[in-house]
């Protein structure tokens, strides 16, 4: 099975174990992986921001760079549901339209690429430790994986998982929501902080690099102690 | 029945279908719907299966219930006057309720002990006064709800609104076989009376429990401006 | 009280918002109990999905072909002796109720929660010219007699003030001299309040859903007082949206039992109240003269644009129960009477951006408020849209943001640029970067670092891993 990485800016950059892991576990379930080099970013921030003539620009270099793939997958839930989102904003353009329903199509997020696709609940990962796991807003809400990252947690050896209170809450991030509204933002994230540390879990796992930075990096400012994980990472760990 | 006035509609609705981009039209057919939940709900129950649902949910509602043989409604209307410490009541001029034996020799009995009868009289002037003195208030139900807890009332001139509303207790007597799933067996019916083009009463309502309120810090309070406390009075009538 | 409240700017409504404590953890438990009691309630309807998208078709088509259900409704309370003003403007609205109330010289009026009527500023006009007009629901009163306090949340106005706060306000209004329990409080409001209705010559009322096939209007309360406003005065005004209507009671039925556990969690409210025409031959309790007054004021701009949908809305207050920015800065800061996701969505639509352009930036985009919505608005997609006409129709964005969006569409469109500042990345930011993270950086992340960290950007990306792997591609030029 061929499966091109579409990585995220963010993955690339402040989260690039994640992506290693991504790679590495889908080749361990016979995947080849290819890595197009001009993916750049998914286009979400000037999207969500209303900027939609340059949200577009992004729209058109994703689905360009992934034309060729057989399947696209990504450690972020958020930037899975946001190429589902292109055929919507490219609907004014019939032939680009098309291109974002074919890659909308073949597009997964990693989890649910390895339940749904390729049928793997246990990828055979030890992990010794507890650790409690943020649903994401964009990846349950938007793109509907629900299930497959617990699914897939619960078969990784040594590890405790703990049930993170008022999970259903955004942690606060919403990509330029953070910078723009800044308190509201800094609340929301608190709150999220408390609850992580309620748990008395070692390790907060996430499967979006946007709300790992922003619970982490409150959990960081607080010398919480408290360790952040991609989902890959520890799905990927001997 | 003079005819009411209806003003400056025409431009209203011009303006409306504009909006959408078409003409007026004159006739619109009601869809076939796709999703009929509502039909579903208890849809196999029985009899004795609705009354034990309708008297769950009304303790959730703070309302009594009370079961009895058709021949005992008159004592547990007493009943529930000593509990209510009735000193007064105001019923509809029902012949229903007669029959159940709240009769001229239930009238007098309830003289003994110091219990005013008041039947609510289309023709005389008194009925507000008496209504906003009674301790409890009388009626049938018309139709009975078991998912919500629900008597459901038609008013009329013998039936006057104000008899469930104005006393400041409530007791509702309700035929085992006026039960109904929910609302939507109701609503039917009165659609059903509408197609037939009867001119449906001036007043339904669908009454469950006692008035109440959860203004003050969400904390609820039993008894605002409706009746403080409700009793369901059912009877075996088959 | 007219559709926008307060005169703060948006910033200085959240910050007030943020600093009251009080109101925060009245918000946050009121959250945490509605949406307990939602979920069980909704579980017990069966297949709650099936419901949403049932609530959705009534509603689209309702929408569809409002033209018709109106002329419908307005035909059939007119044949029963009812009266209807469709009113395009709040002016129309309220002139034609302040000329029933002259006719009927009421000196006393007796109203029922109505965010329509707050929306229009009914009150006002009534008040100045000279009659009394009372608020009986529960929280609308309190916060009358506390100076007209504008309400924070659509179902619960007064949600904001605590016990003791409405303790002093009726001792300080009504000569109240018990204690703040709650009961006590409820119980000193229904005897202030009962012979207001006695003596009311004339009773206000909003109206959840017109039904077009009776002419009816029903009304969905818990405290009893819409029943008493709409059984004891002689005239009845009800005043109502032009999108509040359904074609029949069986679609009644269906959005009162969505509206019901969405709002509060219950089943049904203790008062469903389904009132057609004026009162009949012989009865005696009812009004004998009823208005329908039908409102748009600005609702038919909304029709047939992207954001029709947003009519749908039952005013509920699901969205504005799951929605965390709400949750941290209440209903006031949102600066309309209409708040929360829904609120954010509105009031630009009604009220215009220029005073509005905050709004739809107040989310986080979660989407908890769309899936909460029992008819299915898409409420965070109708903020992405507001943001779009914010940003490229209104040209409101400031300068810096738009130039670092149009940066942002050339960088990512351009895979070459874009991998040139990727790799700079970390040099761009090394100055702040101490260790793995950065505590206090420039512009932007000035705000993000206030008060949390950043991860620096990886020097070793994860396409720099690629290429040593020797796979060949992604490399840099």
């Amino acid at each position: 099975m061929n499966v091109s990485l579409f990585i995220t800016c963010l993955g690339d950059h402040f989260y690039p174990n994640a992506g290693r892991a991504t790679v590495e576990l889908l080749e361990r379930f016979d995947c080849d992986v290819d890595f197009p080099a001009t993916q750049t970013c998914c286009g979400q921030p000037a999207f969500n921001s209303g900027y939609h003539k340059d949200a577009k620009k992004a729209a058109k270099q994703t689905i360009t760079a992934f034309q060729e793939s057989e399947y696209v997958v990504t450690p972020s839930g958020s930037c899975a549901a946001m190429l589902h989102e292109y055929s919507h904003l490219l609907s004014d353009d019939k032939e680009w339209e098309q291109k974002a329903e074919a890659l909308a199509e073949k597009t997964f997020e990693v989890t649910e690429f390895l339940v749904n696709v390729l049928g793997v609940e246990d990828t055979g990962a030890r992990f010794q430790g507890t650790a409690t796991y943020h649903t994401s807003c964009h990846m349950t809400r938007l793109l509907g994986v629900k299930d497959a990252p617990m699914k897939l947690l619960e078969n990784v050896k040594g590890l405790e998982m703990i049930d993170l209170p008022n999970k259903h809450d955004c942690c606060g991030f919403g990509g330029t929501f953070a910078v723009k509204m800044p308190q509201i933002s800094t609340e929301m994230v608190q709150e999220k902080a408390d609850c992580v540390r309620e748990t008395n879990a070692d390790i907060l796992i996430g499967a979006d690099a946007g709300c790992l930075m922003n619970i982490g990096g409150k959990l960081s400012r607080e010398k919480s102690g408290v360790r952040v994980m991609h989902i890959t990472e520890v799905l990927n760990h001997q | 029945m003079s005819r009411g006035t209806v003003q400056n509609r025409t431009s209203f609705l011009n303006n409306i279908a504009e909006k959408m981009g078409r003409a007026r039209v004159d006739h619109v057919e009601r869809p076939v719907y796709k999703h009929r939940p509502q039909w579903e709900v208890y849809a196999d129950a029985t009899a004795d299966e609705l009354l034990d649902v309708f008297k769950e949910q009304c303790q959730h509602i703070h309302t009594d219930v009370i079961e009895v043989e058709k021949s005992g409604v008159a004592r547990a209307v007493a009943e529930t006057f000593g509990r209510y410490q009735a000193e007064s009541y105001l019923m509809w001029d029902d012949p229903r309720l007669k029959d159940v034996g709240l009769d001229d020799r239930f009238q007098e009995q309830m003289k003994q002990l110091d219990v005013d009868t008041f039947i609510w009289n289309p023709v005389s002037d008194d009925n507000i006064r008496v209504a906003e003195q009674a301790t409890v208030g009388i009626t049938y139900s018309d139709m009975t709800l078991a998912e919500s807890g629900t008597v459901v009332l038609f008013s009329s001139s013998e039936k006057g609104r104000a008899v469930s509303l104005l006393p400041e207790t409530y007791i509702a007597i309700i035929p085992k076989s006026s039960l109904v799933p929910r609302m939507t067996q109701a609503t039917y019916e009165i659609h059903q009376r509408v197609e037939n083009g009867e001119r449906l009463p001036s007043c339904i309502n669908f009454i469950s429990g006692p008035s109440n309120s959860a203004d003050i810090e969400m904390s609820l309070v039993v008894g605002v401006h409706g009746p403080v406390k409700a009793t369901y009075i059912v009877f075996d009538d088959e | 009280m007219p559709l926008r409240v307060g005169s703060d700017a948006f910033a200085e409504r959240v910050d007030t918002g943020l600093e009251d404590a009080f109101m925060r953890g009245a918000v946050r438990s009121a959250q945490e109990r509605l949406r307990e009691r939602k979920h069980t309630s909704s579980e017990q309807l069966g297949d709650w999905e099936a419901w949403r998208d049932h609530g959705e078709e009534i509603r689209t088509h309702t929408l569809n072909h409002l033209d018709y259900y109106l002329e419908q409704l307005s035909d059939n309370i007119a044949e029963m002796g009812g009266h209807v003003f469709f009113a395009e403007t709040a002016e129309e609205a309220n002139a034609y109720v302040r000329e029933v109330a002259r006719k009927k010289e009421a000196k006393k009026i007796v109203k029922s929660k109505s965010m329509v009527t707050e929306e229009i500023s009914l009150n006002e006009v009534l008040e100045a010219d000279g009659r009394e007009v009372i608020e009986t629901d529960l929280g609308e009163y309190i916060l009358q007699i506390d100076d007209h306090d504008p309400p924070s949340h659509i179902v619960a106005p007064a949600l904001h003030k605590n016990r003791s706060q409405i303790r002093d306000v009726f001792t300080e209004r009504k000569g109240y001299s018990k204690t703040d329990d709650p009961d006590e409080l409820t119980r000193f409001a229904r005897e202030q309040l009962r012979q207001e209705f006695l003596d009311a010559d004339l009773g206000i009322t909003g109206c959840n859903f017109a039904v077009a096939e009776s002419g009816s209007i029903s009304l969905v309360t818990n405290e009893g007082n819409a029943r008493l406003v709409s059984a004891l005065p002689k005239t009845q005004v009800t005043v109502m949206g032009m999108e509040r209507i359904v074609p029949t009671w069986e679609e009644l039925d269906v959005l009162v039992s969505l509206l019901c556990r969405s709002a509060v969690g219950q089943k049904l409210t203790s008062y469903i109240t389904g009132l057609t025409g004026p009162k009949t031959e012989g009865e005696v309790d009812g009004p004998e003269e009823f208005h329908l007054v039908i409102v748009d004021n600005g609702r038919s701009k909304i029709l047939g644009t992207q954001f029709q949908s947003a009519l749908h809305c039952i005013r509920c207050a699901a969205c504005v129960n799951v929605c965390p920015v709400y949750r941290h800065v209440g209903g006031h800061a949102y600066g309309s009477i209409y708040n929360g996701p829904i609120g954010a969505v509105l009031t630009p639509l009604l009220d215009g951006y220029e005073n509005n352009k905050d709004l739809p930036y107040a989310s986080s985009l979660c989407a908890a408020c769309t899936e909460a919505c029992p008819v299915k608005i898409p409420l965070h997609e109708h903020l992405i849209a507001h943001r779009q006409i914010i940003t490229e129709k209104e040209k409101l964005g400031s300068m810096p943001e738009r130039w670092s969006m149009r940066l942002f569409g050339t960088g990512v469109s351009r895979s070459k640029l874009y991998r040139l500042a990727s790799k700079n990345a970390h040099l761009a930011l090394k100055p702040w970067t101490k260790g793995d993270r950065i505590s206090s950086g420039p512009s932007l992340i000035k705000e993000w670092t206030r008060s949390r960290d950043l991860p620096a950007p990886s020097r070793d990306r994860f396409r720099d891993w690629w290429m040593r792997r020797g796979k060949g591609e992604g490399q840099d030029e």
